[in-house]
């Protein structure tokens, strides 16, 4: 089978080097979470993959379509930030419609859309709201059924619940892991949570400190969870020690 | 009637002590130093009325406005170029900076005596000299606005790929509002005083003429009458119009 996202030999220098190379392969309906200590160019290359920053060397494919930044292609891309992006002065409706209008979805149909959307991620009842009269888990809410209802080929979100508190952030995951088995997308997911990676990815990539390779694949199949966070939080450690030069 | 409650409670009683003793102040000095140096409380209070009941407060103001109204409209409209040629160009940002910091460095007065020169004794010189004084207040408020617009909105429509008119319309244009209203609030008060000097110059109407005639036929309360004209033209402008401006712009917050 050919893989839904292929990210070959990819690498970034940004002054120094960010990225040394990193390759992997996603298959379609995959839950990839993207691991690594802070700092060691996770978001970078969730914006290269996105194609919102060019890559020094390698290349990103979908569906075998390079992904280049600047360059136009055929291919559906979600991306849920650290923040929100909404724009306050529109509602959670508009905000989602606005995403369909590139599309040529026509008016009546953007609504019921945004509204279809917004039903999904647990927002019925609030579609009239501006984003500055709800709470911030909300508002990630928002932004997650705008990145789903252009039905992405892939969705890229960027540690999107950092901003939450620790509640919101636990019945967020809940949420993410369930939007994911409801719609099926491929989801690339950014955090430097180990939890949080082990509780809702299917694959985990963890990558090395600064400049960074890919340090171990992991299938996530559900077996002996307290192993698995003990082993990849030794890994964080030590690549954290790396990165702050206490370990060759 | 929210709004003539919100005037009531606005009357602050301090405020208003305050005002009741600059009028005795006022009262005595006039009386110690006659009516022509300084007319009586009292005495504006008629021309007030009189001015209202003649129909010559109309008049008067109304000419201003027209004038202000060409003057400060056209200045609104090329400050928007500029803020339009600011988002579409990274370099006319800085050509229109350089511009408008020159015009911020120029007198009011060097308008005027251009103006004249130019256009003559007409309404044209008061019109002129508005635009050019309101100009670099307007466009510089917008074209901040424009700089200011979060990138990573911008950036957010780059990924769902909104078309760049779609962008300006979606983005650019409601960030940048709240900078035009201000940049027009500051603009239009400027615009009320600048113009009135103006008008001193070669107009037979307007509130800027009327003063300065008044001076001339020695009528020194009718100055104080068209003074508080202009005071209550300015506070009502305010209230009104750009108060209502930004409450509307407000709705989302």
């Amino acid at each position: 089978m050919t893989p839904k996202l292929l990210v070959e030999d990819v690498a970034k220098d940004y002054l120094i080097p960010i990225i040394d190379r990193v390759s992997f392969a996603v298959a379609a309906g995959d839950f990839v979470c993207l691991l690594g200590p802070n700092g060691c160019g996770k978001t970078t290359l969730l914006r290269i993959i996105g194609g919102l920053e060019p890559a020094t060397r390698g290349l990103v494919l979908l569906d075998g379509e390079p992904i280049i930044a600047g360059r136009p292609h055929r291919h559906r891309i979600g991306v849920v930030f650290q923040e929100d992006r909404l724009l306050p002065w529109l509602t959670l409706e508009d905000n989602v419609a606005l995403v369909l209008k590139p599309l040529g979805t026509p008016a009546r149909e953007r609504v019921e859309i945004a509204r279809r959307y917004l039903g999904l991620v647990g927002l019925a009842g609030f579609e009239s709201y501006h984003p500055g009269r709800v709470s911030g888990g909300m508002r990630q809410r928002a932004a997650i059924a705008r990145a789903l209802a252009i039905e992405p080929d892939v969705l890229l979100m960027d540690e999107p619940f950092g901003a939450l508190d620790a509640q919101n952030r636990r019945i967020m995951q809940r949420e993410v892991r369930r939007i994911w088995e409801e719609t099926g997308r491929t989801i690339l997911f950014v955090t430097h949570s180990i939890e949080e990676a082990v509780g809702i990815g299917t694959t985990l990539v963890m990558l090395s400190a600064r400049p960074s390779r890919i340090r171990e694949l992991i299938r996530n199949d559900g077996r002996d969870r307290g192993t698995l966070i003990d082993d990849l939080n030794t890994m964080i450690m030590e690549e954290v020690e790396r990165q702050q030069g206490a370990r060759p | 009637m929210s709004t003539a409650r919100g005037w009531v409670g606005r009357l602050h009683l301090p405020t208003l002590g305050v005002l009741a003793a600059v009028l005795v102040v006022w009262a005595g000095l006039s009386w110690r130093y006659g009516a022509y140096v300084l007319p009586s409380p009292w005495s504006v209070v008629v021309g007030f009325v009189d001015v209202v009941r003649s129909g010559e407060i109309w008049k008067h103001t109304g000419a201003s406005l027209y004038r202000i109204a060409i003057g400060f409209g056209a200045a609104v409209v090329v400050a928007l170029a500029a803020g339009l040629a600011a988002f579409l160009w990274r370099s006319a940002r800085t050509v229109v900076h350089d511009l408008l910091a020159i015009l911020n460095a120029t007198s009011v007065f060097v308008w005027i005596v251009i103006s004249i020169i130019w256009f003559g004794l007409s309404s044209w010189a008061p019109i002129f000299t508005t635009f050019m004084i309101t100009l670099p207040v307007v466009a510089s408020n917008i074209v901040e606005g424009v700089e200011n617009v979060d990138r990573r909105l911008l950036e957010m429509g780059d990924v769902y790929r909104l078309s760049g008119s779609e962008k300006f319309r979606s983005i650019v244009v409601p960030s940048t509002l709240p900078y035009l209203v201000a940049g027009m609030k500051i603009g239009f008060g400027l615009a009320l005083k600048v113009s009135v000097v103006a008008e001193i110059f070669g107009v037979t109407s307007g509130i800027g003429y009327i003063m300065n005639y008044s001076r001339e036929i020695l009528a020194t309360q009718m100055v104080f009458v068209w003074a508080l004209v202009m005071i209550l033209v300015m506070m009502a402008t305010d209230k009104l119009l750009f108060d209502a401006m930004s409450r509307r712009l407000d709705r989302w917050r």
